[in-house]
């Protein structure tokens, strides 16, 4: 049956970007597991956690192109079709960072993160998940304000964004720190890189959930 | 039995089949906005409409006309009560025919156009090229794109107040119970004056339009306040639930004017024969008898009946988009279109007024996505159904031609 009324209703790319904030939600706790596993004397399930992460972000890789794939030319929308993919690709960038983190860490998985460093770095970790919780529930309040085009919704997703742009700051100044310290330390060169980039990646988990807020600011722009 | 009296048969079989079409395949996007925003179950939408599709036929239904639909080839045609007769018959024929055709096929094709084309085709075959006004056919297609286009910009611009006055608003459901009486007096407004202009009980109390106006602004405030007074009494404190009450209303407003509209696609065919085989002769315009509207409301009625369910089984669990406010302004359009194109004597189709209420909300961007190039294929189609009814009211014709 080919109702003309029926077929001018698609599935809402709105549903696919829910489902992808919740994959990458989905992927924050195997992270803080797979960093403390590292950090403890003798981790086993370090790999586990990794390919957990490895199958999430294929999982989310998927609605991500299910979402891109069915937007045909014309498809009315509240909001810009580039909108909605610029903004996913920064969503997809954040459990591009973690899957990343990770992957680093399996590379030189050896000496490890130094004694002197592991509390800064799980502050750090701390800071860059923050935002990750707040993007998910970002894009739910968001779907609502499309929903009812209320002010007050439409002010309750500007308010996550302030704070996901807050949070971002905090990550940033704590990755700073991380960094001084690490150049600070009198250790082989190999582990300083290794070391400075890891933090780098991590922070970049938070830059990459600033920028989604920062398009979300102009998806429920008037 | 006589040759007429056959035909008559055959012409009431026929038009009670295009009738059942017509419920089985229209209603679907009559309802479709009130069952897919899930203001009503689809046992109450088969309900509404299987009632108030007779009522409309028959109340507000037109009971004079054209003996070719809209004057698009000229009566000429219909001086020999013989070919008149045939023509009818094959016209009905042919437009029951291709909606079967485009049923079986899953075409969105209208009933609407179905007849028109079909009476084009039997209008040539009897009186050649030079029987069609081409200025009136120019009309008829140029109504095609401007019914949905006006719903288009009702359903556009009703979503934008609704935004406005109410979404937008801090405290939306007051709001939203505030102007209720609005709403429901606008959708009242236009059904009091559509009855008072149109139809005979209307005409018989022959009122002026000044008066009309003034009477219709009365009901309509009347029944708004009235409607307020009972969704304050039920609904929750939700914004939605406000416009899932109107819209129960509005619904029932749709299946009124497509009632009224859309019987003649099944009837007026058969007005003819029946006032041919009756009187012998026919002029440009015949009276349908109320009990071939009611015949017409109750063949409606059956389709719904028998596909209705299925249909909007499917249209309740495929689209999940639409909310209550969305699918009051899909509604209200729709139906507003259809009213007063129908007054305008233009012939348009339920189908393309619901699609252009789904755009136009669309395009004032409340529905998380619509397909505009579904638009596109529409159009292919309301081109094509013209010339294949045409065509096939024409073979009908001959064949008809030879046996009788």
């Amino acid at each position: 049956m080919r109702l003309p009324f029926l077929s001018m209703f698609m599935t809402s790319p709105f549903e696919g970007l829910q489902e992808h904030a919740e994959k990458v939600k989905e992927c924050t706790w195997s992270f803080q597991q797979a960093i403390e596993c590292h950090l403890s004397e003798n981790c086993k399930q370090f790999e586990e956690f990794r390919i957990k992460i490895a199958d999430i972000e294929r999982e989310a890789d998927s609605i991500k192109r299910r979402i891109r794939g069915h937007l045909p030319k014309g498809t009315l929308m509240p909001v810009d079709k580039f909108e909605i993919f610029r903004y996913l690709r920064e969503q997809d960038g954040v459990l591009d960072a973690v899957e990343d983190a990770l992957d680093w860490i399996s590379f030189r998985p050896d000496p490890g993160i130094p004694k002197a460093l592991q509390k800064e770095f799980l502050l750090l970790i701390d800071a860059a998940i923050d935002p990750i919780d707040e993007m998910a529930r970002m894009v739910t309040e968001a779907r609502q304000y499309f929903n009812t085009f209320n002010e007050k919704q439409r002010n309750t997703v500007k308010e996550i964004i302030r704070t996901l742009r807050r949070q971002e700051h905090d990550a940033d100044q704590l990755e700073a720190r991380l960094k001084q310290q690490i150049f600070a330390m009198d250790t082989d060169p190999t582990t300083i890189f290794h070391m400075v980039r890891l933090a780098e990646i991590i922070g970049s988990i938070a830059d990459h959930a600033e920028n989604a807020g920062d398009m979300m600011r102009a998806m429920i722009a008037k | 039995m006589s040759t007429e009296t056959i035909i008559l048969i055959v012409g009431y079989i026929f038009g009670f089949y295009m009738a059942w079409n017509i419920g089985a395949n229209d209603v679907a996007n009559s309802m479709a906005s009130a069952v897919g925003a899930k203001a009503i179950t689809i046992r109450q939408a088969v309900f509404i409409a299987g009632i108030l599709n007779i009522v409309g036929a028959v109340f507000i239904g037109s009971h004079v006309t054209n003996t070719i639909r809209k004057g698009i080839i000229s009566t000429d045609v219909m001086a020999d009560p013989h070919l008149a007769l045939i023509g009818a018959l094959s016209a009905l024929l042919a437009a029951a025919l291709w909606v079967s055709f485009a049923t079986w096929k899953s075409l969105p094709v209208s009933t609407t156009h179905s007849i028109v084309g079909a009476m084009i085709g039997f209008g040539i075959m009897a009186g050649g090229f030079s029987v069609i006004n081409w200025s009136k056919l120019g009309a008829v297609v140029l109504s095609w794109i401007i019914s949905p286009v006006f719903s288009l910009v009702i359903a556009f611009v009703m979503f934008k107040i609704i935004i406005r006055v109410i979404l937008s608003r801090e405290q939306a459901y007051l709001q939203a119970l505030k102007l209720a009486p609005v709403f429901i007096g606008l959708a009242c407004f236009i059904v009091i004056l559509s009855f008072l202009f149109k139809t005979p009980l209307g005409k018989t109390l022959a009122v002026g339009t000044p008066a009309a106006v003034v009477i219709a602004v009365v009901c309509a405030g009347l029944l708004g306040f009235a409607g307020k007074w009972l969704i304050r009494r039920v609904s929750h404190q939700d914004t939605e639930d406000v416009f899932r009450r109107i819209q129960i209303g509005t619904s029932c407003y749709v299946a009124l004017a497509q009632g009224a509209n859309d019987v003649a696609n099944a009837i007026g065919p058969l007005a003819v024969i029946y006032f041919l085989v009756k009187t012998g002769g026919v002029g440009a315009k015949v009276p349908v008898p109320l009990f071939l509207l009611l015949f017409g409301g109750i063949g409606i009625t059956c389709g719904i009946a028998m596909a209705g369910y299925r249909v909007m089984n499917t249209i309740g669990t495929k689209i999940t988009t639409l909310t209550n406010t969305r699918g009051f302004c899909v509604d209200f359009a729709a139906a507003t279109a259809v009213l007063v194109a129908s007054k305008m004597g233009l012939p348009v189709s339920t189908t393309h007024a619901a699609v252009g209420g789904v755009l136009g909300v669309g395009m004032a961007r409340g529905i998380e996505a619509v397909n505009f190039q579904i638009v596109l294929q529409i159009m292919l189609y309301w081109v094509l159904t013209v010339p294949a009814a045409a065509i096939t009211s024409m073979v009908i014709f001959k064949i008809l031609f030879m046996i009788l």
